[in-house]
């Protein structure tokens, strides 16, 4: 058996969650992966999905009478310029798992299209961004929390499933300047619903009733504040109980919340979060304390900072009338497609057919669909047109913004399959063809 | 008072919303019919005009005396009315979004329901809605922390959440934006700083969240009170900041104590 | 056998985080998103062993899934949907004018359905097509 070359590949990012770790190991042997150090599972699960396999699209697809045929390029990209021209209110959608500069090649083609332009925070942590706009926030970055928090808050967020390395880099085990004695120097809080993975392993587990937590909030600033409540319990929590917890708030030398979906995604989704915002703020004037969203997928937060940085907006950004308009509720993916309002969409870098409701699937299939996915997905596999790009942060370099808005460089650690392109140079070629058929 | 009346009937219901924001008083006052049929309209990203998709008779006059009345199904054309500063607009059916937005003066009737964003940012007139509306009436808009300042909003039916965000009145310029509706959802007067809103009826949770002064009259139920309101004494009446009186047995509640120890903000619940 | 009055939650696991980048169309992902994770006590007056079937309900549509019995109780009264195509055939599309789907929170009722077939998410999602 001949010995196989192993490259090591020291530092790598992780492209598949808001915690970016940092310092993966990435053994490539004959350009495919064969050994991964210090990553999560679901890390590890998506450098080996980058291999060869039976999942992975090698050449453009058009559909024709139901079922896909490989393509060439210049087809594929001059039939996807076609259906974005001829339609009236196209959108483009995704881009929170590729690196900044497609982002904003993405903003450029959407302006060119006068089209709506969309991230995946519109059905994450897009309320978290309109709290920020009406009260702003108090953030930090994760090395702060790691060297000085002594008091850690997960409300609405259960990172043992969703951020898994979080809680041993950042905010729980790790040992840190201020806090040496890792976790027996910190005190750890989570509000739930149920008794989470998270909560099992916090000093104080809370559950709050769900859809409730505004209440609870709101409670605990009016006590924080010293007024004395008529109420013996707030959803579900006994008065006595966020008394206490309202000491420990007090007590502490650094405290952080990190909050999560149980906030964005249960009713009054931004006005949890505002509330929080205006706890963490007011708590300053007892002690050191800020927030930080545990934002999903590895790049959203670049979405939401290419955006600003190009529109003046972070998402739901609608270029109809030939510069860009912000508004939630009405130029947002979920709320459009519900009323059917888009008649196609370029979906980058996302999933929206397995992660929108059922009822914005159902018209997001009436009309034309582009999908740029490596992989086969409930997406593309009812998409007209499918571009295969290459792996951000596996197959090719890039910039990505972590959870608390530091950027750090995407690695290449093997080549792309040789037909499939970086997303940034899909989105370039798609907007020259575009240009070129108006004449442009 | 005889006003010219302008006729618009609907043609044909666009498939997409159609931005109507050259619809008011002011951009048809001192024009020609055949001016008004060429002002610009929105439908998705195609410039069009209100010729194409209305019929337009009768005579617009100047802006005080400028009374346009709108025909067909427009429940899809938003922006009707926006930054009008006086006259009339009469709606004949629901309406889209964004009705009303940013006025000044005059008066809108809608005899139907309105979507969300009705009366946003209002700054005077009036604003009646004969049906239901949807949510961020008279709100403010995204990023601003001043809402509607002035005039008065008449619903009948339901208000959508988050109604009145960001309100404020102003003692000095005797400026009291005023809400009246049938019922509420949740979020009534959020961030409140002195807007006043009389529910009918029932309302919904938060009601007066963050408010720091405002008065918040419910004659109906409310389906859960924020912990952080206050029960002060009942009263038997209530003298709302623009002078109006209500009679009736009211408990008093001071909120939102979230926001400060003591507080000018009351919220009053009918005892039945 | 049924529940009612049951609030259903939907959110991540890292289960459905490891399957889905496993590929979404495969058996691992069902058996990852395809589930309803019930409490202990609840989950005895279903009178099933876990892993049968059974169909979720809600104001917004209704869904068959494997059942399943919580490592993250206890929670009675409260059952949950990991994200994916199963639970957004039950979620509230809903907004409320914020441009968020209000995917935690819905109520809902559950009915055992022994013979029933758990659709993988290719089949599940390709319903949505029809017509």
């Amino acid at each position: 058996m001949s010995q196989k070359k192993i490259i090591t590949h020291h530092d790598v990012l992780c492209p598949f969650c808001g915690t970016l770790c940092d310092d993966l190991e990435v053994d490539v042997a004959d350009n495919e992966v064969v050994e991964m150090r210090n990553s999560c599972q679901i890390g590890t699960k998506k450098f080996f999905s980058s291999n060869p396999s039976g999942h992975r699209y090698l050449k453009p697809q058009i559909k024709e009478k139901g079922s896909f045929r490989d393509a060439t390029w210049d087809e594929a990209l001059d039939k996807a310029a076609d259906i974005l021209l001829k339609a009236k209110r196209p959108l483009l959608y995704g881009f929170s798992s590729t690196e900044c500069e497609a982002q904003n090649v993405g903003v450029e083609l959407a302006e060119y299209l006068r089209a709506i332009l969309d991230n995946t925070a519109s059905v994450c942590h897009g309320p978290s961004l309109l709290a920020i706009q009406d009260v702003g926030a108090p953030l930090s970055t994760l090395g702060e929390y790691k060297n000085r928090a002594d008091l850690v808050i997960f409300w609405g967020s259960n990172p043992v499933h969703a951020h898994p390395r979080h809680l041993s880099r950042y905010s729980d085990y790790v040992r840190g300047y201020f806090r040496k004695d890792g976790r027996n120097d910190r005190f750890i809080v989570v509000v739930d619903p149920r008794k989470t993975h998270t909560a099992q392993i916090a000093d104080l587990y809370i559950q709050v009733k769900p859809n409730e937590d505004y209440e609870l909030l709101n409670a605990i600033r009016a006590v924080l504040r010293g007024v004395e409540l008529d109420a013996k319990e707030v959803s579900g929590v006994p008065m006595e109980e966020i008394k206490k917890l309202v000491e420990i708030l007090k007590k502490c030398h650094f405290g952080v919340i990190f909050f999560g979906m149980g906030l964005t995604q249960s009713v009054s989704h931004h006005r949890n979060v505002d509330t929080a915002i205006c706890l963490t703020r007011e708590l300053n004037d007892h002690t050191k304390f800020l927030l930080t969203p545990m934002r999903g997928h590895y790049n959203v937060a670049g979405a939401n900072q290419v955006f600003t940085w190009t529109t003046g907006y972070a998402y739901s950004i609608d270029f109809s009338r030939g510069y860009g308009r912000y508004n939630p509720g009405e130029f947002s993916s979920v709320d459009l497609l519900m009323k059917d309002e888009v008649d196609a969409t370029l979906i980058v870098a996302s999933d929206p057919a397995s992660n929108f409701p059922a009822g914005a699937v159902r018209n997001m299939f009436k009309h034309p669909i582009i999908a740029i996915e490596p992989h086969h997905t409930p997406t593309s596999v009812y998409a007209d047109v499918i571009l295969p790009p290459a792996f951000a942060g596996i197959e090719c370099e890039g910039t990505a913004y972590r959870m608390d808005k530091v950027p750090l460089r995407l690695r290449k650690v093997k080549e792309a399959p040789e037909e499939c392109l970086p997303d940034r140079e899909i989105l370039e070629r798609l907007l020259e063809k575009v240009k070129e058929k108006e004449g442009k | 008072m005889i006003m010219a009346e302008v006729k618009l009937k609907l043609k044909k219901k666009p498939k997409f919303p159609l931005e109507a924001d050259s619809i008011t008083p002011d951009n048809f006052a001192g024009k020609t019919l055949n001016e008004i049929k060429k002002l610009p309209l929105y439908h998705a990203r195609d410039l069009v005009t209100i010729g194409d998709f209305f019929d337009v008779s009768g005579k617009a006059e100047d802006v005080a005396n400028t009374k346009i009345i709108i025909d067909g199904d427009v429940s899809n054309v938003k922006r009707v009315g926006e930054k009008m500063t006086g006259g009339e607009i009469i709606i004949n059916s629901d309406v889209g979004m964004h009705v009303g937005n940013t006025m000044s003066g005059g008066k809108i009737l809608v005899k139907g329901n309105a979507d969300d964003w009705a009366g946003a940012m209002l700054q005077g007139g009036e604003l009646e809605i004969e049906g239901n509306a949807g949510h961020y009436v008279g709100s403010a808009y995204r990023g601003f922390w001043q809402g509607m300042q002035n005039g008065v909003i008449r619903v009948k039916g339901s208000v959508g959440n988050e109604s009145m965000l960001w309100a404020k009145s102003s003692k000095p310029s005797n400026k009291w934006p005023t809400l009246y509706c049938g019922s509420a959802s949740s979020f009534l007067g959020l961030h409140n700083h002195g807007g006043t809103m009389v529910v009918e009826g029932d309302a919904d949770r938060c009601i007066g969240a963050d408010q720091s002064r405002g008065t918040i009259v419910i004659k109906g139920k409310i389906s859960r009170l924020l912990p952080s309101f206050k029960k002060l004494d009942d009263v038997n009446e209530i003298t709302l900041p623009n002078g109006e009186i209500i009679t009736g047995k009211f408990a008093q509640y001071s909120g939102d104590h979230s926001i400060s120890k003591e507080t000018a903000g009351r919220l009053y619940i009918a005892i039945k | 056998m049924s529940l009612n009055n049951l609030i259903l939650l939907t959110g991540r696991t890292i289960n459905q985080g490891v399957a889905l980048e496993g590929g979404k169309n495969t058996k691992e992902n069902v058996r990852a998103a395809g589930i309803c994770t019930f409490d202990k006590e609840d989950f005895k007056k279903l009178d099933c062993i876990a892993g049968t079937p059974v169909k979720v309900t809600t104001d917004y549509g209704e869904v068959l899934v494997y059942s399943t019995i919580t490592e993250e109780g206890p929670h009675p009264g409260i059952i949950f949907i990991p994200m994916g195509p199963w639970g957004n055939q039950v979620v509230n599309p809903d907004t409320q004018g914020c441009g968020t789907p209000t995917f935690k929170g819905m109520k809902a009722k559950v009915e055992v359905v022994k013979d029933g077939r758990v659709l993988d998410a290719i089949e599940l999602i390709g319903k949505l097509k029809e017509a």
